[in-house]
């Protein structure tokens, strides 16, 4: 299924580029830091649809070609991963000062800091946020269809107007995105919890 | 290496805060083996002068050596320097995510790449001598008392193998009945020979453990002797009233 496709590709490569971006903006030297906060307000300032777009007919008027999935691909990595690295920007300042201290106190160079102290919490702390964002993706993967991606929704649109059902074809399709959703809220949650700081409570039970 | 050099040197040390002079030209050197405890009132920069030996807090001026390398020459690799400097917070810094095993460590297995299994030795002994049993190795620390949690971060200090450790009011977080513990252990260390600056504001463990005692006052060190000596005849106003208002308030 091409949706499932699209997400499995988007899904971990955004939390990627989320860490990525939300840990330059905080740690990178100008450049780095400006470059990071261009993407990141880039892409919550388009909307997905438009993103999509211009990376397929866009990139076209400069000769490249993007094929329409990988257009689906990109877009989606761009756009949460902009939304994921705030919530990974914010954890990373709510940090205790301490922390990085004591890091610094035992000889760690400003990388090892961030790499073995500070993202392993923040990203724990990032993280329902991260898991919110991911969920939406399952949600905009639908737009793909833009670009002429033959996702769950385009085949959906194209079995009713063969055959219009309009309610029944959509509630079907409805409750396939909340089974998908469903399936990834338990799959969170298994991950939350082997996360867990001992002895933190970090989260809502 | 040469011993007559001191494990510690300051020279000069200057510090302000957007204009407000804290520190202003502080002298003083630890050999190796001694204990050195620096007192004063709140506020008048002990926790500055501690950060800036190890450089945690960047000094205006002056010049510190640890072992005959200068710290502040910007040329000196000061992360490299830092394994060296053993440094104890008041409020812990325990590293939240990890236990108090790994805690302990990481800086062998990250910072000096000691692989895994000899870095849980020497992780073992610095815990021993910290008495944490090893029935603790495994907690996180939020799961541990006030006390523990500092004599893990002493560990933690400690496996680096510093040449002098810094504790900067190791106790002044804890609650009264855990004040102990963590003193026994910083005095077992210090009679053992580790080279150490304390500020603390427990005065008797200090006249216990020091070699000399350090007041700072106005930016300064206005007066350093041996505990006995200080005591029975402070010369300094602050230093009679200082000694005066901890004795009024023991009782
Ligand atoms: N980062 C900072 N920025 C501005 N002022 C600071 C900073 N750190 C400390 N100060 C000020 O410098 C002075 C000395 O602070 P410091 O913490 O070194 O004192 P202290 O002697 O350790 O006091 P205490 O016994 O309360 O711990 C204080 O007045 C404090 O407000
Ligand atoms: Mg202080």
């Amino acid at each position: 299924m091409v949706t499932l496709e699209i997400l499995a590709i988007s899904m971990p490569i955004s939390v990627l580029l989320g860490i990525a971006l939300g840990t330059a903006r905080v740690y990178g030297n100008v450049i780095i830091r400006g470059i990071a906060s261009a993407i990141v307000i880039t892409f919550r300032g388009f909307p997905v649809l438009v993103t999509l777009l211009l990376i397929f007919f866009g990139l076209s008027d400069f000769g490249i070609y993007v094929p329409p999935f990988w257009t689906a691909v990109i877009g989606f990595i761009l756009c949460s991963g902009s939304y994921q690295s705030e919530y990974v920007r914010g954890a990373i300042r709510s940090i205790d000062i301490g922390q990085s201290l004591a890091a610094r106190s035992i000889g760690m160079t400003k990388l090892q800091e961030v790499l073995y102290i500070i993202l392993p919490q923040a990203v724990r702390r990032a993280f329902l946020g991260i898991t919110n964002e991911l969920i939406y993706l399952v949600q905009y993967s639908s737009l793909a269809f833009v670009v002429g991606v033959p996702e769950m929704f385009a085949v959906t649109k194209t079995f009713n107007s063969l055959y219009f059902r309009p309610v029944e074809t959509f509630t079907t399709l409805a409750v396939v995105y909340l089974v998908m959703i469903s399936v990834l809220v338990v799959f969170f949650r298994g991950i939350e919890r082997r996360l867990a700081i001992p002895g933190i409570e970090l989260t809502t039970k | 290496m040469n011993s007559n050099i001191p494990v510690l040197k300051v020279e000069n040390l200057k510090k302000s805060y957007s204009g407000r002079i804290i520190l202003d030209g502080v002298n003083l050197e630890v050999d190796k083996g001694e204990t050195k405890v620096i007192l004063g009132p709140s506020g008048v920069g002990k926790s500055t002068l501690l950060r800036c030996i190890n450089m945690l807090t960047l000094p205006d001026s002056g010049k510190i050596w640890l072992e005959g390398v200068e710290l502040t020459n910007p040329n000196t690799d000061i992360n490299k320097m830092r394994q060296k400097i053993g440094f104890v917070f008041q409020d812990f810094n325990l590293f939240h995510h990890l236990t108090v095993l790994k805690n302990v460590t990481i800086g062998l297995t990250k910072v000096k790449k000691i692989p895994e299994e000899e870095a849980i030795k020497i992780a073992a002994s610095a815990l021993e001598k910290v008495h944490i049993p090893n029935t603790l190795w495994n907690k996180y620390p939020a799961q541990i008392s006030g006390g523990e949690k500092q004599r893990v971060a002493i560990a933690r200090a400690l496996a680096m193998k510093p040449s002098i450790m810094l504790y900067d009011e190791p106790t002044s977080a804890l609650d009264p009945q855990l004040v102990g513990e963590v003193l026994q252990v910083i005095k077992e260390l210090s009679t053992a020979g580790m080279t150490s600056l304390i500020v603390t504001h427990e005065l008797h463990f200090a006249l216990e453990v020091a070699n000399e005692l350090l007041f700072i006052y106005n930016g300064k060190i206005v007066e350093q002797g041996p505990p006995e000596e200080v005591f029975a005849n402070p010369k300094h106003d602050m230093v009679k009233k200082y000694i005066a208002s901890i004795y009024s308030r023991k009782g």
